[in-house]
């Protein structure tokens, strides 16, 4: 049974890279590529997490609460801290990054009157042509 | 039923199927305990670091360079987003009226109780999960409310002006860089912990710097999401002036 | 152990089908309602999964501030994708 679920959750998370990888790439707005790019991190980051848990019962996080015998308890109970230390940081900076693509997307918006990538283009490219 | 229910379902069975297939054939076993590395982190962390909370000894001790140099990331993606959408002009806005009293009474409370959730969240970063991470983005959601709440010339008149939360942010990044360069007046290597900081101060733990670094990086990290959310509030009309003014 | 096992399968389904939704909804407006969903679904796999500093993180990051960047973005540009 743990055997199916950890299978499971694999291909749960690839499918959901492999759309959201198809939403980056073939939708032409701009704003549908910026969710799908928070998507992708997302389950990027789920799956680091993955790596770290192992299918146990029960599982503790790694955090000491002060009662005697604890050690053993957590090395045998505990998730791994590694990957969750990896990916806290991930997330916010993930953040930090997406926000400036969509002020980069506003200023597209700003200068084209259109947030559709290949009309986007086109017009810059009859402004450069005019000039 | 439409083409999207379809393909919706299609895509169900198709995972659904990958996975049993997959199960039968290969039978993969799940795995049941940790990697060495992270049994390590587990059994040292209350001895090198003298933090209960294995998570946040390895963001600001174990790997501690590492957590400083997204922080730089983190200060050029903001600076990066704001440098695009600044205005020359001086943002006034006419609407002072935000929503009915009853939304105002309802986000004042909800404002307050989020407010002092952070700061417990940053605060207690070293003992219980936690830190200055989540507890800076849960603080920027404050503002979040606020501006449609109560209207982004409010904020402005409160004093809470973007320049200000940058200079806010600013401050809490070199007193960041500082706990982390400090240790090298005294011969030791940049981003040590507990041979320079005590783990305990007046009886209480603090973990040597992981509480400064919580602290300092939760107000950057606040006021960094605080000056993005007031940016993108501004309304366009600001901008178009500037556009049609500059030519 | 089976309880776990449960919730493991419901929030993968979940978040498949919030992401389907998302990926192809028209109106932007919506998709961005669907990435919130997604994002509580892989929340509850974090806390599942022993990782309760992620869980916080991501809730106030993803289902708070992606969200509010999102609504802003799309309140700036146009609502509709072709």
């Amino acid at each position: 049974m743990e055997g199916f679920v950890y299978v499971l959750f694999i291909v749960v998370l690839a499918v959901n890279a492999l759309l959201s990888i198809y939403g980056i790439v073939y939708r032409r707005s701009l704003v549908k590529k910026l969710i799908s790019l928070t998507i992708l991190s997302d389950t990027i980051f789920v799956s680091i997490i993955l790596v770290g848990f192992i299918f146990k019962y029960p599982v503790v996080p790694p955090v000491y609460i002060g009662v005697s015998g604890e050690e053993t308890y957590l090395l045998e109970h505990g998730s791994d801290p590694l990957p969750q230390a990896l990916v806290l940081t991930g997330i916010v900076i993930g953040l930090a990054v997406n926000a400036l693509i969509a002020f980069g997307v506003i200023q597209v918006y700003r200068l084209t009157g259109t947030t559709d990538a290949k009309r986007a283009i086109r017009v810059l490219v009859e402004e450069v042509m005019e000039e | 039923m439409s083409r999207r229910t379809i393909g919706l379902i299609v895509l169900l069975v198709g995972v659904v199927s990958i996975a049993l297939t997959t199960f039968i054939v290969f039978n993969p076993e799940a795995p049941k305990s940790v990697r060495e590395l992270g049994k390590y982190y587990i059994a040292n962390t209350t001895r090198d670091v003298s933090s209960p909370e294995a998570v946040t000894a390895i963001v600001w001790d174990y790997r501690g360079l590492d957590t400083i140099y997204e922080t730089v990331v983190l200060y050029m993606a903001i600076v990066g987003g704001l440098a695009i959408s600044t205005t020359t002009r001086k943002v006034s806005l006419k609407t002072r009226t935000g929503l009915t009293s009853i939304a105002r009474t309802g986000t004042r409370i909800i404002v307050l109780l989020i407010a002092t959730i952070a700061f417990a969240i940053a605060l207690h970063g070293h003992l219980t999960p936690g830190g200055g991470f989540p507890g800076g983005s849960a603080l920027a959601i404050t503002v979040m409310l606020i501006v449609p709440v109560y209207t982004l010339q409010s904020l402005l008149d409160q004093g809470v002006s973007s320049t200000r939360l940058i200079a806010v942010r600013g401050l809490a990044l070199t007193a960041l860089g500082l706990v982390a360069i400090l240790p090298v007046i005294k011969g030791l290597e940049a981003v040590t912990n507990l041979k320079f900081y005590p783990s305990h101060v007046a009886g209480m733990l603090i973990s040597g710097s992981l509480w400064l670094y919580n602290l300092f990086e939760f107000l950057a990290v606040a006021s960094g999401f605080a000056a993005v959310a007031l940016y993108l509030s501004i309304p366009e009309e600001v901008y178009r002036e500037e556009i049609k003014g500059g030519e | 152990m089976i309880v776990t096992l449960i919730v493991f399968t419901v929030a993968l389904i979940l978040s498949l089908v919030f992401i389907y939704y998302a990926i192809t909804e028209k109106d932007l407006l919506k998709a961005a309602v669907f990435s919130a969903g997604q994002s509580v679904s892989y929340a509850i796999l974090l806390h599942t999964m022993a990782a309760p500093d992620i869980a916080m993180t991501y809730l106030a990051v993803s289902v708070g501030l992606y969200s509010a960047l999102l609504v802003f973005v799309i309140s700036k540009t146009e609502r509709y994708e072709e």
